[in-house]
């Protein structure tokens, strides 16, 4: 599925990077730690999270995730968009819990 | 949960001098920081500080060290409180044991020092009764996991109207030096209290100016 259609069904706010929604989405990976997202998520993965700071730019950007779903309603920093939108890392805002954002994703078949 | 605690941040320095917000409350620390604390270690300072006034200190002093040559990050927090036995420091770091009696798990101390050790840093706790007690907090500076400062100025500012104790603040960084204090404000002052709203807006003006003077990079740079 790519992260466009991804986004529609999950209603979320896309808030960077709109050129960069056409990537296909491997799967999903949920953590707060940045070193563990780092040691395991893989290339093309959505990743889930509440972090909020530029650091996270940076991760998605070393190993290539599709995009960062920031959910819990938690409004990502200026610096951080500014970053994501440079490095063209697309971040999409929800309202829904991570766990929700998990399970929904999980249901749309995306193992 | 963000912009509801900006919301509340803003209101703040308009309301009276007790910070109500969520986010940088001295009187009602709500489960709602916790969250927040693993994003910014600004909270964490602050619960510590709020230690700090609920032991009856009249002076906390907060040093803030970032040394980039040896890539660590120290946190500092001395005060004159009424000081701790030996059993009360070392129950002070179980997550299980607190003095208060409105919050049932007292997970101050215990999250900070989770957060200082997964960063290769470490916290310690050293007191003495009836002199005081100092919390110190290192990091490694450059590890993935450490959360940004955050809202410094927020927290100083929050400690600074409530009012209770002077705050003696020093935070070094890659050789530049910000520090303060408040007794000497006080002293410029003369009868105006801290709290007047002349004064608080130029506080908050001084300190942010002063944390942005030693402001370090942008984290994101530390793995490009």
């Amino acid at each position: 599925m790519k992260l466009e259609e991804l986004a529609k069904r999950l209603e979320l706010e896309v808030r960077t990077a709109q050129r960069k929604l056409d990537a296909e989405v491997t799967g999903g990976y949920v953590s707060d730690l940045l070193s563990w997202v780092m040691a395991k998520a893989q290339a093309g993965n959505v990743w889930i999270t509440i972090q909020a700071h530029s650091n996270i730019v940076a991760v998605a950007n070393l190993i290539s995730l599709s995009g960062i779903i920031v959910a819990e309603g938690v409004t990502p920093e200026p610096a951080t968009l500014e970053k994501a939108e440079q490095e063209g890392i697309p971040i999409l805002t929800t309202q829904l819990p991570m766990y929700a954002v998990a399970g929904k994703m999980h249901e749309l078949g995306i193992r | 949960m963000s912009s509801a605690r900006d919301a509340g941040r803003q209101e703040s320095w308009m309301s009276d001098a007790k910070c109500k917000c969520a986010s940088r409350s001295i009187e009602s620390p709500e489960l709602e920081n916790w969250s927040a604390c693993m994003r910014e270690l600004s909270l964490h300072i602050l619960d510590i500080l709020q230690n700090s006034i609920e032991a009856g200190a009249t002076l906390v002093e907060l040093t803030i060290e970032e040394d980039l040559d040896t890539d660590r990050l120290s946190i500092t927090v001395g005060d004159n409180g009424r000081g701790m036995s030996e059993a009360q420091v070392a129950r002070i770091l179980d997550p299980f044991y607190t003095t208060r009696k409105t919050r049932h798990v007292g997970l101050g101390l215990p999250l900070f020092k989770v957060a200082a050790e997964r960063c290769n840093g470490d916290l310690t706790v050293t007191s003495q009764l009836g002199k005081g007690t100092t919390v110190r907090a290192t990091f490694q500076h450059s590890h993935i996991d450490r959360a940004p400062l955050g809202d410094v100025t927020g927290t100083l500012m929050s400690v600074i109207l409530a009012n209770k104790c002077d705050l003696h603040y020093i935070h070094r960084a890659d050789g530049k030096e910000f520090e303060f204090h408040t007794a000497s404000v006080k002293a410029e002052l003369g009868e105006i209290p801290l709290t007047h709203h002349k004064v608080r807006q130029w506080l908050q003006g001084f300190i942010a100016e002063g944390e942005a003077g030693v402001t370090v990079t942008s984290a994101s740079l530390r793995l490009q």
